[in-house]
């Protein structure tokens, strides 16, 4: 018989939901305010801030739109724009 | 290396996308504490939110790339000091981590915690407090603060919310000597990032720390304000922020940096759950936060 479990471990078996779907706002950084300080990487949920080469990006693969990205930046550098259809 | 670059270093071991709310404190402390001990950690997370948005598993995957497991509600800390003891006869090293909902750890599975802590069994134990049962619709558990609606014990002629106080787990379990308890709360990270390292260096017994997550769902609050309200939660006292090693507390700097400390109205005031309080009830709750600082100043010698 063969067997009907699988080794989950690392990347194999990973339950993945598209929770990008949710939503309604993306943020969208400044470049002209952003100072690279990492508020937003720190308090990310879903860790979708990154810092690449000393420069904040977001990654808006599974990005929920939680804002609190925009809330906590100290320099207001992350805009809000909707989602179109 | 400062907390945003070694945060930014660090693999985030939980998948990118779970099935929690938007804004859910809950998920950020999960993946900030499983960066900070690493890829050689045991998670059991027993049923609650975490679990129910898949972290123990849906339908024969996972939602972590470490293994992981759903324990009874109960028994968390028992099964996973079992897992500990099997490991140690592999790797010692191996980090067992529980990451319990506040009703898994002050109501349905204390006793199991409070055995574990006495037996010193040296796994860590984190409970996510969001302060009432808030996967299964926002009942009323241990944590729950006082005044707080909940769907039981709803305002209306009668009833006024909670009527007792919340338990403190995490001096409860620092007065029966566990090897180290600490409060934690995702708004300072750096502090949080600290004890989850220091946590893992702990080799002489239980670890037991607890984090208190707003919740936006069931707290009534926007997502965006999530991190707002647990620092509100430290500014005003509400939440203290301290640590608890070989009969000496400690006071953590947020908590302790205090010049002014904010009005309890500031955490209390926009959230849904606290919307039908009077001047009455914030007296009330003012007294319970001021004694519970005396009472840590005296314990920590301040």
């Amino acid at each position: 018989m063969e067997n009907e479990y699988r080794v989950v471990y690392g990347d194999s078996g990973l339950y993945v939901l598209d929770t990008a779907s949710w939503r309604t706002f993306r943020p969208v950084i400044d470049e002209t305010k952003c100072v690279n300080c990492g508020t937003c990487l720190l308090y990310c949920p879903v860790c979708a801030v990154k810092k690449v080469d000393g420069r904040i990006q977001i990654d808006l693969s599974y990005c929920k739109g939680c804002g609190i990205c925009r809330t906590e930046c100290p320099k207001q550098a992350i805009m809000w724009v909707k989602e179109e259809e | 290396m400062n907390t945003v670059d070694f945060l930014n270093s660090r693999e985030d071991l939980l998948s990118p996308g779970i099935s929690a709310c938007q804004g859910c404190m809950a998920e950020l402390s999960l993946r900030v504490i499983l960066k900070v001990l690493g890829e050689k950690t045991v998670l059991v997370v027993p049923p609650g939110c975490m679990a129910g948005a898949a972290v123990g598993g849906w339908n024969k995957s996972l939602g972590t790339k470490i293994p992981a497991a759903m324990p009874q509600l109960g028994n968390s800390a028992s099964m996973l000091a079992g897992i500990k003891a099997a490991y140690d006869l592999v790797d010692p090293d191996v980090h067992c981590l529980a990451y319990a909902g506040d009703g898994g750890t002050a109501d349905i599975g204390l006793q199991a915690l409070s055995a574990a802590a006495e037996r010193r069994d040296n796994i860590i134990y984190v409970c996510n407090d969001n302060e009432a049962y808030m996967n299964t619709g926002f009942q009323k558990s241990g944590t729950t603060p006082h005044g707080a609606r909940t769907s039981t014990t709803p305002v209306g002629s009668v009833g006024r919310g909670k009527v007792n106080f919340k338990k403190d787990v995490p001096m409860m379990m620092a007065m029966q000597n566990t090897a180290y308890v600490a409060t934690l709360t995702p708004a300072y990270m750096n502090d949080f990032v600290e004890k989850v390292q220091k946590a893992a260096t702990i080799k002489d017994g239980l670890v037991y720390l607890h984090v208190l997550n707003p919740c936006p769902t069931g707290w009534g609050t926007k997502p965006e304000n999530s991190i707002a309200y647990a620092r509100a939660a430290v500014q005003s006292r509400y939440f203290l922020l301290y640590e608890y090693r070989n009969y000496e507390f400690t006071v953590s700097a947020p908590t302790k940096n205090i010049r002014e400390p904010k009005d309890v109205t500031e955490f209390l005031q926009k959230q849904k759950r606290f919307a039908h309080l009077d001047e009455q009830d914030y007296e009330e709750v003012r007294r319970v936060v001021n004694s519970r600082w005396e009472n840590l100043k005296k314990l920590a010698g301040l």
